[in-house]
């Protein structure tokens, strides 16, 4: 199944230090990761049709490090967006997080946004990446939907890919997008179903309590599956947001230009007034070996172990790497260096 | 394809603390200028639509704390540039020396594939400052500094006034508009990696 995709280094380590949370809440299977310090109020990103939880991982282990909490789960098995507004808020229910921040990409920015419509006071800002506000586009695109329980596997996995532009690429959009293929490829029958199902369900974002001061669009500016019309509405439907658009990056940004992305969310959440705690980093530790940090336990004596880290005191808010993470932030520096697209 | 996307121009503007970096930016996109000092923490950015022989262009315009090392911004941040504008304060002749260091800098961070024609932009600003008179770095000085480094076009602003901000911006946004179309036409080496694993995602079971 595997074929030729080689697992990128840092998700291996990523693997190795961040527990993935899989909980029943409900009727539904909740399958997520939360790193971080816990009483900060958390960024939760919302994955497209084609991501799973892990797709933001690069995230994940840059901004847990620098004092934020990052939460980032699978769209669980929902068939109607009525159903996702109630299942996502018995899932915040359920970690115990009231206010949220939410990073949606592709359909997870429909997503967050129909929520921040239908649950104002949880939703305090929302970071809105190659998105969309309302599924007729993809219905009409779709008229087998009324079949798509009863289609096999084989095809649903290529429809959740199609518009995704097919190579050659740069070597690290290439990269972006073998991941993701990868993703897919774990994702069950009814999984697919399901969001194939959610895409195509009547639905548009209505007009949202949330000032547009507190949104911030992050749209790659290259190509990407949503098509461009349907990104503009997004861009006038919120006059006053934050343009943070990224030149280049394809469909997967947060995997093809993660510091870029990483940036933006950094300014983004400082501009909305969250603090990060980088005191209380959990732990990466510097040689990455060791044991699990599933267990409550282990991940409190990592915090302390890192308080007394090299970490720079007058560390700036935004410096980019940061001697405690080692290994893993070279890789993604070096990686930087490599992917300058000139 | 009914709307195109609107091609986004990005530009970096480094200088030493307090030469009026911030205040620029501020006036070119917003019309303000504040007497107040206020440090800019690690990086923030502003946007600007610009129109240009017909065409709609967004300025990204990056602004940065000068006390800060350079490397603590990351590369991110200097990632695809298309101008880089150098600002010193006419009256702080430290400000001026150190134009030169800013620029290496800049062409180690963003290592940009044509260094020698990389666009550079100069502004010395606070020409208001005590009616001219404190100033201490000449304007034929500071020419003469530009002709050197390869015709770097110069301006003398005052962000406070508002003078020769607009000016000197559609300047930045010419010069960066030329470097970004150059880069489009550049090619990455390929890979054909998108049809291989468009095959892989069809021929599976589960
Ligand atoms: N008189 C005068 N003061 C200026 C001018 N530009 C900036 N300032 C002031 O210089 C100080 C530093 O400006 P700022 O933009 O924060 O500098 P930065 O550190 O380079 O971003 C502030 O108090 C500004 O009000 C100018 O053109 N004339
Ligand atoms: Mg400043």
């Amino acid at each position: 199944m595997k074929g030729s995709f080689s697992v990128p280094g840092d998700y291996i380590y990523f693997k190795s230090q961040v527990p993935l949370h899989k909980i029943p809440i409900g009727s539904k299977q909740w399958r997520y990761y939360d790193f971080g310090p816990k009483h900060v109020p958390p960024l939760i990103c919302l994955p497209g049709i084609a991501g799973t939880a892990d797709v933001y991982y690069k995230q994940i282990m840059s901004l847990s490090n620098k004092g934020y909490r990052v939460i980032s789960v699978d769209i669980p098995r929902v068939w109607n967006h009525h159903e996702w507004i109630q299942a996502f808020e018995k899932f915040l229910d359920a970690i115990d997080v009231h206010h949220i921040h939410l990073y949606g990409t592709s359909l997870g920015g429909f997503l967050a946004q129909l929520f921040a419509q239908h649950r104002p006071r949880r939703v305090r800002s929302l970071v809105l990446s190659n998105t969309f506000l309302e599924t007729s586009n993809f219905s009409a695109a779709m008229p087998w939907a009324p079949i798509v329980g009863w289609t096999p596997a084989f095809l649903l996995k290529r429809y959740v890919l199609t518009g995704i532009r097919d190579g050659p690429h740069e070597p690290f959009i290439a990269d972006s997008l073998d991941f993701v293929v990868a993703q897919v490829e774990t994702l069950s029958k009814d999984d697919l179903a399901s969001r194939l199902s959610l895409t195509v369900d009547s639905a548009s974002v209505g007009p949202l309590r949330l000032s547009d001061s507190l949104i911030t669009i992050m749209d790659t500016n290259d190509f990407c599956a949503i098509p461009q019309q349907l990104k503009d509405q997004v861009t006038e439907r919120y006059p006053g947001a934050r343009q943070a658009n990224l030149k280049n990056g394809g469909d997967f940004p947060f995997l093809s230009r993660p510091d870029e992305v990483n940036l933006h969310l950094q300014l983004h959440l400082r501009r909305v007034g969250v603090e990060a705690q980088p005191d209380l980093v959990q732990g990466f530790r510097q040689d990455g070996a060791g044991g699990s940090s599933s267990d409550q336990n282990d991940e409190r004596e990592d915090e302390r172990r890192d308080y007394t880290g090299t970490r720079n005191e007058n560390e700036p808010p935004l410096a980019l790497e940061s001697p405690c993470v080692g290994n893993f932030e070279n890789q993604i520096l070096s990686n930087v260096d490599l992917s300058s697209d000139q | 394809m009914p709307s195109r996307r609107r091609a986004l121009l990005k530009v970096i503007i480094l200088g030493d603390s307090g030469v009026g970096k911030t205040s620029l930016m501020n006036q070119y996109v917003n019309k303000k200028f504040s007497n107040q000092y206020k440090a800019t923490i690690g990086a923030d950015f502003l946007t600007k639509e610009v129109h240009f022989e017909d065409r709609l262009f967004t300025l990204q315009i990056w602004d940065t704390a000068g006390q800060e090392r350079f490397q603590s911004l990351g590369v991110a941040f200097y990632r695809g540039a298309d101008c880089c504008v150098l600002v010193y304060d006419v009256n702080v002749m430290k400000s001026f020396d150190n134009l030169n260091n800013w620029r290496e800098e800049f062409l180690i961070q963003a290592s940009p594939t044509d260094p020698e024609n990389f666009p550079f932009v100069v502004i010395g600003n606070k020409t208001d400052v005590d009616g001219g008179n404190s100033r201490v770095v000449s304007e034929k000085k500071a020419r003469a500094w530009c002709a050197s480094k390869g015709n770097i076009p110069y301006f003398e602003t005052s962000a406070k006034e508002g003078t020769n901000v607009e000016e000197a911006f559609q300047i930045i946004a010419k010069n960066a508009l030329k470097n970004g179309e150059e880069e489009e036409i550049y090619l990455p080496d390929t890979i054909d990696v998108g049809s291989s694993s468009q095959q892989r995602s069809t021929g599976c079971e589960c």
